[in-house]
């Protein structure tokens, strides 16, 4: 994961962001612990106050949890995941259809790009 | 935290000063060692070079401790440095004892290097002698021993050097609490403190003569030397230092807990 | 019972007024940037709260209390400058802060040492500035202090440098504890901030949540400043 952070939206919000994504495409696999918030931290070059932050937003989610002694796990709810996994899909979907429209493609058109590429791939 | 401050004290005076301690000695020794080899014109000569390099030594011993001292003062207080020593978790007042006792300790191991180099030069049985003549007729007056009157004056030139690095260590504090030209006022407060205090000792001596005609007629007449009012001088002379030291210090310590402004 | 308390704090020198009435309270367990131009005060507000300077007027309070060996003793504070007795050698310098201060990890800092390839007999004198200055930051963060206070860590550094400092600070504060950062170099060290204070001529300008900052304002803290003094 690279920590490159935009300085204009709020760190922490980048934060979950990027851990979503990390769970949802299981780089973070279901059920692993987490390193502790002072660790995920120094990994990311933030504050671990900016992590804790980012980590109780995800815990919201419910796509972490914590075990009281053991510390915070990655949820082992694949439907959760995979919600979140289609919001997230939904979303990037929406964008790319946007900026599509954007340039003055219409929506039929930008799908069949998409196949002809996607077929090519 | 008094002990840890003061090695650390020493040891920055002592690093330059022992090195003189260490040729003093050294110039000592081999002027004695020449004087005793053989009496021809040269090595009378080369004799009295050695000594006089002896002589300069010592002289450098005491004034590079006084200027260690002082700058050690400034430095550790007042420069970069003071940067760390005014944030160890260490009272003030036991900063500024830490470099009064290096003071007293430090001029204290001079003179021992000193006593110690004079004898090494010129002790033999005709120059003891000599002094002893020299000073019996003094030491008849003060009703005490040739030995204990060269401690006396021993004492004396402690005190009398204790007060001066005293008076540089308040002209410091109170010359740096200002913002600008730090070191001249430094110089200026010490200077004006060691002349102020000069006059006082003057004040009481007149004072005193007052009631004393013979201490009296030590100032204002030129009749030989009355030994007794001397003696009453010497003690005078003592307790006066003693009273100026401890006031000095009690006025350093007092500026000094105020605080500082560093630059 | 604030960390850290400032009470119409002002400092004059010869008549001016560098500080005027600093009204501030620093709490447990932040990472705070105390941003400002170069000479709006950002190094004499550090220095009284340190005890280097006598305020002129009102009064600093470190956990209720004056700057005195209590402040000292839970404060580690790295100031501009090189403060080590330059004739020193490294091993002697951590023998000094262990002499003297009671929370001074000797250990850590012989590690964080040994991760710089730096021999410990060296003399301090015969290192590069910006080895003292890492010397320095690493005798800083080796004590399990209540305050750190870092007066321009950034100041004239390479990137490099810069991530090694963060990276030093980030990993070695100890927890619950907070840190005041001074600095004009922002956009460096503003991912890392909970909280910002803008200092200009003196004054206290601003206090805020980095976070919320951000977020009315929609950008950087660097541009935000930027814009608020126009420079």
């Amino acid at each position: 994961m690279d920590y490159i952070f935009d300085n204009e939206r709020p760190i922490y919000i980048q934060l979950v962001e990027k851990l979503r994504i990390e769970i949802v495409s299981e780089k973070l696999k279901q059920g692993e612990r987490l390193p502790s918030v002072r660790e995920l931290a120094l990994i990311a070059r933030v504050n671990p106050n900016t992590m804790q932050k980012a980590l109780v937003e995800l815990e919201n989610e419910g796509l972490v949890y914590t075990e009281r002694t053991n510390g915070k796990f990655v949820t082992t709810n694949k439907e959760l995941i995979d919600k979140v996994k289609k919001e997230l899909a939904e979303e990037k979907i929406i964008n790319f259809l946007n900026d599509m429209e954007n340039i003055g493609i219409t929506h039929n058109d930008a799908i069949r790009y998409l196949q002809e590429l996607g077929g090519n791939k | 935290m008094l002990g840890k401050l003061l090695k650390y004290d020493l040891k920055w005076v002592y690093k330059v000063v022992t090195v003189f301690y260490i040729l003093a000695v050294f110039f000592s020794l081999l002027g004695r060692f020449f004087n005793n080899i053989e009496n021809s014109v040269v090595f009378s000569a080369i004799t009295q070079f050695t000594f006089g390099f002896a002589i300069a030594m010592m002289a450098s011993s005491l004034i590079n401790c006084l200027m260690r001292l002082w700058a050690r003062f400034i430095k550790n207080l007042y420069k970069d440095e003071s940067y760390l020593t005014h944030t160890i978790p260490v009272e003030k007042k036991t900063i500024f004892l830490s470099k009064v006792l290096a003071a007293a300790i430090s001029v204290f191991t001079t003179a021992v290097v000193i006593i110690v180099c004079l004898f090494i030069c010129y002790y033999s049985k005709e120059n003891l002698q000599a002094l002893k003549g020299m000073l019996e007729i003094a030491a008849t007056t003060y009703d005490t021993t040739v030995v204990n009157l060269l401690l006396l004056m021993a004492f004396v030139f402690f005190l009398e050097v204790m007060f001066m690095i005293l008076i540089g260590y308040v002209g410091i504090i109170l010359g740096h609490k200002s913002n600008k030209n730090k070191m001249t006022k430094t110089i200026l407060i010490g200077f004006a403190l060691y002349m102020l205090t000069q006059f006082v000792t003057l004040g009481v001596v007149f004072i005193f003569g007052l009631f004393n005609q013979s201490v009296m007629n030590l100032v204002n007449t030129t009749d030989i030397v009355n030994m007794e009012a001397i003696k009453l001088v010497m003690t005078g002379g003592i307790g006066l230092y003693t009273i100026y030291i401890a006031f000095y210090y009690w006025l350093g310590k007092k500026a000094f807990q105020k605080g500082v402004n560093v630059e | 019972m604030e960390l850290l308390e400032c009470k119409h704090l002002c400092k004059e020198f010869d008549s001016k007024k560098i500080l005027k009435d600093i009204n501030l309270i620093i709490p447990k367990g932040k990472i705070i940037g105390l941003l400002g131009k170069n000479g709006a005060g950002k190094s004499t507000f550090i220095k009284l709260i340190n005890d280097l300077l006598i305020p002129t007027s009102g009064e600093i309070l470190i956990n209720g209390k004056k700057p005195g060996i209590d402040s000292k003793e839970i404060i580690a504070y790295l100031p501009e400058r090189t403060y080590l007795d330059k004739e020193m050698t490294i091993k002697q310098s951590i023998i000094y802060f262990e002499e003297f201060y009671s929370n001074f990890n000797s250990e850590k800092a012989k590690k964080l040492l040994k991760d710089l390839n730096l021999d410990i007999n060296t003399k301090i004198s015969k290192m590069s500035k910006g080895m003292q200055e890492k010397l320095q930051l690493i005798l800083v963060m080796s004590r399990t202090a209540e305050l750190y206070i870092l007066d321009e860590p950034l100041g004239g550094v390479d990137p490099a440098t810069r991530d090694y400092i963060l990276d030093t600070i980030l990993s070695n504060f100890s927890d619950g504890a907070s840190v005041i950062i001074s600095t004009h170099l922002i956009s460096d060290i503003e991912r890392i901030l909970d909280e910002v204070i803008f200092m200009n001529n003196g004054e206290i300008a601003l206090t805020s949540s980095a976070d919320e900052l951000r977020n009315s304002e929609k950008s950087s803290i660097d541009d935000i400043f930027r814009r608020y003094f126009k420079c």
